[in-house]
């Protein structure tokens, strides 16, 4: 009896394949839970907080179609596309829904002079400088970063932001490359362009176009966005 | 055989080139030095006997990392806050640049302040300036740091309680009118010195209103003697100016015009204009030096001879002696005095007299082409006798001129005549505006004793400091980037200020508190500065257009504003009794006592920037002491009295006596020390707490400048002091390869020797390379190759650079103990070497500014093993933070000693004097102390990256400009017709610089692309004179040098510094 009580059960047997099977898929488990949990695709795309008013991009870009630059006028000056101030809303506010309680708190700011706190959406970490102005004049359209605005009606994270996905753009900037009057129009695309149409056979050739027009070389070097 | 060469050797015997005394001498401790890449202790974090302890702490650390992790969330939630309505004009992020001024004893500056969406974070010169012309001083730079200091006044206080400007204006109103009831006797006021209109105006009114108060003003670093010297030559007060790049010969008697002097940002700009000898016939000036210490004007002399200050009377005496003496028998018999042989000093000695000799023949060959000027140390008469010099050199009217400078008053006479009335019980009410007098009033006066028994006291200043805690009521001040005023500027031009901000705290300027003191209807600085301004210019409309305001407002000064220049003459009359009188002053050395020298420190000026973090860890520029002042000392005196730096002494001036720590410092005078005034503060900030020692009690009214017969005597104890010059020694065969290789990493020749080898520079070294380590870069093709130029010629390591680096980079301060380990952050070094075998008296000081050199094989790059340093395609070697993880190899492949590591989060720590965890908590080295104060963060640079602690970093050559540069110039481009379009898109010398060039007053540094036919640059990389540091290990730096060109005397001079061409020693 006694020296049987040291000898492993039968069913022990099982346990050594179980554990190597156990060994090859839980670091597999773990490792693609990581890769894809900590991944800029799961953990900032989709991001979409509430904002202090509820101002619709839906309405006001796309169904009354107000250009882009009509409030973030700065956008082809500076680095910042500025959120727009206070004031700008009320250029048509003062007429328009002036008694809607949804722009309350857009009175009291335009009334003491105190700042709107809208939520920082679009957020690049702290040592990445992206300029705007650079690649709004050279014909990157807004919806190639922010998505179609103009469908949201609160906007939210449409692309990862992260280092690749700015890189596969600086190493193939050609099918993002359009016309830089055009930038603003997030609905473009070449096929509904009957001038472009008839002037380029391809599409691929209107990017090629506007790639040597503006002389585009992206850069890669580190210090282009890292200072 | 293929090889890199080794570098020549130098002078068969002694040493060329050195350090400090150290390594003159070899001690083991320099040895210890040059087996570190960084200095002993650098790598270790803590001492030895603490490392149990602080194991232990990270014991506990790791056990709560896990709690760290605060879940998924991306990074904070950030929060944007629009305008509610947007200034016209105003773009979000981007920077906006407005013109203002500062004022230093009297003198004001005109400033190009750059501001980030309303913050100011960056101070340059006004391009415009006649006297700044772009560039500034370190002081300047630091002062943006200065208006974001934590430690600035708060509050105001009424007998040490808190208290408010409301409680003070209601207390003021009863008071002031009361005193206006009894014609203002008892009212005294003590102003610092100021040049502001407003101020002068305001003090009009106040005289009207209060007809018996009586108006001071003291500054400790004054011009009294100037000023009483110009009264003696020519009846009036006078300030003299001198225009340095029309004089072929300059004679600087103990005066430091370069750094100690109100307008040393123009002596330096033009002083090397006259020095480059680029022009035709390859001419420049030459430079003679008389003083006890080193001065940065000293380290830039061709002749300097080290005498006692008080000796340089008998100097003066001598080359009006030589020079001016003739036709006036009179004068000639009382200035023959000073040239017997009775005079057993150092200036018995016949090399003095041939080098006055030479000097004499020099001026008289340059007659209009010549400068003689005295510093404010030496007494009237010696002034007296410059002016004399000047005016029989033909100088006056062409290189030297003057305005005149009336109710100028006499600083010392003032305040003693205050001290005067406050002791026999006049002074009811006292209103100091500025200044610090409690501490660096002359002792004798006694001044802290004696504002005891004033009933009233008023203090206006930016600290809670000295003098505050002993006043009635302190008053916060505003800041000059905080508030309205206006000034004029060593000329004369009235340049104005406008504030950047409102002010942080609430602090008022001096014409606003004297508003309320007079009940003036204007409160506010603005009215009171534009009533000021219309005023002056003659217009009663106060419109913002009028008499040119908007003009002036956007430019910074009123154009056409300065002083008439005038050319009085000397008064002949008494010329032999004044200087009977100096000589009768004058006292030879006797052997046992010595002179104390007050000097103006180069960093923290009279004391009024001692909390200023960048300025306290600003290595002097000549003794590299770091967060201190200590004594002076000759190395033989030091010898003699048997101290080594860090000793402990008393000295001793009559009944006063002060202890302090020596510092012994070559072409020191024996018989005399230096004593850098604005240390030993306390209780005014953490940051000026503790640091240096305090020369003040030993000053008194009658030796402002300096006090003979004194004596000094060793005590126990020893003091730590930290000298930044042994770190980063370039070490690159050993020990002994840094001084073989010092001919060729600083090369210079003489005047003579350039003219008949214009590429002198390139022979220094003998260089072949025939085969490289590695693969080699090929940036050829690429748009833009950034690239420097430093003209060592030009440089006079006045250190501007390294401070406007630091604002423009954000790199932190890191501390006394720290910078004692190695630590310290600057980006941009200046090296300081002396030159010539005797400690005593170096034959000369080479400055040499060091930053990144940005290889084009860059040995930093092969080895890191994570690619955290690499070349961008413009030539950049760029350093990636977010890459580094900290082995600091590349610091230790670097051969220049330019890569500094981040061992704490520097930013986020107050830094400590003293280290190791006997003094700080372990918390200290564990973890952040707090996050960075909002205050000082709102000084960063929002276009460079804050970096963290375990990461590398270096000179980016100011990559965010570049980057700024570029996408301007590109979105132009873009924006052209394409027919319009050049057909390379370039960024023009005048679009970029580095904030080290653009600082720079002497013009030195020159930044700009290479791959411009245009830049400036690309043109210097081809002059003569140019080489690389260390080009015989291929390195291929962007950032090269031009030769130091030396003018001596050619009959006086020593041989050049180095054989003109050293052959390559035969190796295997």
């Amino acid at each position: 009896m006694g020296r049987y009580h040291y000898v492993f059960p039968r069913w022990s047997n099982a346990l050594m394949p179980a554990l190597c099977v156990m060994g090859t898929v839980v670091p597999l488990y773990v490792a693609l839970v990581v890769a894809y949990g900590f991944s800029p695709q799961t953990t900032d795309v989709g991001y979409q907080p509430v904002q202090p008013v509820p101002f619709s991009h839906k309405i006001h870009a796309g169904e009354l179609g107000i250009d882009c630059r009509y409030c973030h006028n700065t956008v082809e000056y500076a680095a910042k596309a500025a959120v727009p101030p206070t004031q700008t809303c009320f250029n048509c506010h003062t007429q328009i829904h002036k008694e809607s309680d949804k722009l309350e708190p857009l009175w009291e700011s335009y009334e003491t002079g105190q700042p709107m706190q809208w939520v920082r959406v679009h957020d690049l970490p702290d040592f990445v400088y992206f300029n705007h102005a650079a690649h709004v004049t050279r014909g990157v359209s807004c919806v190639e970063c922010h998505g179609r605005i103009d469908r949201m009606e609160v906007v939210y994270q449409h692309e990862r932001l992260s280092m690749g996905w700015c890189l596969s753009c600086h190493r193939h900037p050609d099918t993002h490359l359009r016309d830089p009057k055009l930038v603003t129009d997030l609905g473009w695309s070449f096929d509904k362009q009957p001038d472009a149409l008839a002037r380029f056979g391809s599409q691929s050739e209107y990017h090629d176009f506007w790639r040597t027009h503006n002389s585009l070389n992206p850069s890669q070097d580190c210090s282009t966005c890292h200072r | 055989m293929p090889s890199v060469d080794h570098p020549p050797s130098a002078e068969p015997s002694g040493k060329a080139y050195w350090r400090s005394l150290d390594e003159l001498a070899d001690t083991p401790q320099f040895r210890e030095f040059l087996h570190r890449e960084f200095p002993a202790g650098a790598a270790e974090m803590l001492d030895s006997s603490e490392r149990r302890n602080f194991l232990r702490i990270m014991g506990a650390s790791l056990a709560l990392a896990g709690f760290g992790l605060s879940g998924c969330r991306r990074w904070p939630k950030e929060q944007i806050a629009p305008f509610a309505h947007r200034p016209p004009g105003r773009v979000p992020g981007t920077t906006q640049f407005y013109a203002t001024s500062m004022e230093l004893a009297g003198v004001g500056s005109g400033l190009l302040i750059t501001s980030y969406d309303g913050r100011p974070v960056k101070i340059e010169g006004n391009p415009q300036h006649p006297i700044n012309r772009g560039a500034t001083d370190a002081l300047a730079q630091a002062s943006v740091l200065e208006m974001y200091d934590p430690d600035r006044s708060r509050f105001v206080r009424r007998g040490g309680q808190r208290s408010t400007w409301g409680d003070f204006e209601a207390w003021a109103q009863p008071h002031f009118s009361a005193l206006r009831n009894a014609g203002g006797s008892g009212l005294h006021i003590l102003s610092e010195a100021t040049a502001s209109p407003s101020v002068r105006d305001m003090k009009a009114r106040l005289s009207k209103a209060f007809p018996r108060a009586t108006w001071h003003e003291y500054e400790p670093i004054n011009n009294d003697h100037e000023l009483a010297g110009s009264v003696l030559a020519f009846g009036s007060p006078y300030r003299a100016h001198h225009v340095f790049d029309r004089a072929d010969v300059i004679v600087s008697l103990d005066s430091d015009f370069l750094l100690a002097h109100p307008a040393a940002v123009k002596n330096t700009r033009e002083f090397v204009r006259g020095r480059r000898a680029d022009n035709r016939d390859k001419s420049m000036n030459r430079l003679y030096v008389f003083e006890s210490g080193y001065s940065l004007t000293g380290a830039n002399a061709d002749h300097r001879l080290a005498v006692r200050s008080a000796d340089v009377a008998v100097v003066a005496a001598r080359i009006a002696y030589r020079l001016a003496g003739q036709g006036n028998a009179k004068l000639s018999q009382a200035l023959r005095q000073f040239t017997g042989a009775s005079i057993s000093t150092t200036l018995a000695d016949s090399k003095v007299d041939e080098l006055l000799d030479q000097l004499a023949s020099d001026l008289a060959e340059h007659r209009g082409r010549s400068i003689v000027m005295a510093g404010p140390r030496q007494p009237a008469e010696v002034h007296l006798l410059v002016h004399l010099i000047n005016e029989q050199l033909g100088n006056v009217g062409k290189t030297v001129s003057y305005t005149p400078l009336p109710d100028q008053p006499g600083h010392v006479a003032s305040i003693t005549s205050l001290a005067k009335d406050m002791a026999a019980g006049k002074v009811q009410t006292l209103v100091i505006l500025g200044g610090n007098p409690v501490y660096n009033a002359p002792a004798d006066l006694h001044f802290a004793n004696r504002l005891e028994s004033v009933k009233t006291t008023i203090h206006l200043s930016l600290y809670e400091d000295e003098t505050s805690k002993q006043c009635t009521w302190h008053l916060l001040r505003a800041h000059y980037l905080e508030s309205w005023g206006d000034t004029r500027a060593y000329d004369g031009t009235m340049t104005l200020g406008q504030p950047l901000i409102e002010p942080l705290f609430g602090g008022r300027s001096p014409i606003e508190l004297l508003a309320i003191i007079i009940g003036d209807e204007l409160t506010q600085g603005y009215d009171i500065v534009r009533r000021t301004f219309a005023q002056s210019t003659g217009v009663s409309d106060l419109g913002a257009a009028a008499g040119g305001w908007r003009r002036a407002l956007h430019d910074g000064f009123l154009a056409g504003s300065a002083d008439t220049s005038q050319s009085p003459t000397v008064r002949r009359d008494d010329l032999p009794g004044h200087a009977d009188r100096l000589w009768s002053g004058w006292s030879p050395a006797d052997g046992k006592s010595i002179e104390l020298v007050f000097a103006q420190d180069t960093c923290v000026y009279d004391g009024r920037f001692a909390n200023n973090g960048w300025l306290q860890e600003l290595p002097d520029p000549l003794t590299k002491l770091t967060w201190d002042n200590a004594v002076l000392m000759s190395p033989s005196a030091a010898k003699r009295l048997r101290l080594d730096t860090g000793d402990m002494v008393r000295l001793r001036h009559g009944v006063r006596e002060v202890e302090a720590a020596v510092c012994v410092m070559p072409g020191q005078h024996a018989g005399s020390v230096t004593l850098a005034l604005g240390y030993g503060r306390r209780g005014i900030g953490r940051i000026a707490e503790g640091a240096g020692f305090d020369f003040y009690p030993l000053r008194t009214t009658d030796s402002m400048g300096f006090a003979s017969g004194a004596s000094i005597q060793r005590i126990d104890g020893s003091y730590e002091l930290v000298q930044t010059q042994e770190h980063h020694a370039v070490d690159s065969m050993g020990g002994k390869g840094t001084q073989e290789r010092l001919p060729t990493i600083f090369r210079e020749a003489n005047l003579d020797e350039y003219k008949e080898h214009p590429e002198f520079a390139k022979h220094r070294a003998h260089i072949v390379h025939r085969l490289s380590l590695w693969e080699e870069k090929t940036l050829q093709g690429a748009e833009y190759a950034w690239g420097m130029s430093i003209d060592l010629t030009a440089c006079t390591g006045c250190s501007a650079c390294v401070v406007a680096c630091q604002a423009e980079n954000n790199i932190p301060i890191v501390g006394k103990d720290q910078v004692k380990r190695g630590r310290e952050m600057h980006w941009i070094r200046v090296d300081r070497y002396f030159k010539g075998n005797d400690p005593e008296t170096p034959q000369a000081v080479a400055m040499q500014p060091v930053p990144c050199m940005h290889c084009e094989n860059a040995p930093c790059e092969q080895v890191c093993p994570v690619a955290a340093t690499i070349h961008d395609k413009d030539g950049l070697n760029v350093m990636v933070y977010n890459r580094c993880i900290g082995t600091r190899y590349c610091s230790n492949n670097c051969p220049y000693k330019v890569r500094r590591f981040n061992y704490f989060d520097y930013q986020k720590r107050v830094p400590v004097r003293e280290g190791g965890l006997m003094h700080v908590k372990p918390s200290y080295y564990t973890r952040p102390q707090s996050d960075v104060d909002p205050l000082l963060q709102m000084q960063f640079n929002p276009e460079v990256t804050v970096r963290s602690r375990g990461v590398m970093e270096k000179c980016t050559y100011c990559v965010q400009r570049i980057s700024a540069a570029k996408i301007k110039a590109k979105n132009e481009w873009v924006r052209t017709k394409p027919a319009d379009r050049p057909g390379r898109v370039t960024v023009p010398d005048d679009e970029i610089t580095t904030a080290c060039a653009q600082a720079c007053p002497a013009e030195a540094i020159v930044f700009g692309d290479l791959n411009d036919p245009a830049s400036r640059v690309g043109a210097l990389h081809k002059h003569p004179r140019t080489y690389a540091m260390l080009e015989e290990i291929n390195t291929k730096p962007r950032t090269k040098y031009l030769a130091k060109l030396r003018n001596p005397a050619p009959a006086l001079a020593p041989a050049a510094g180095s054989p003109s061409h050293v052959e390559a020693p035969p190796h295997g």
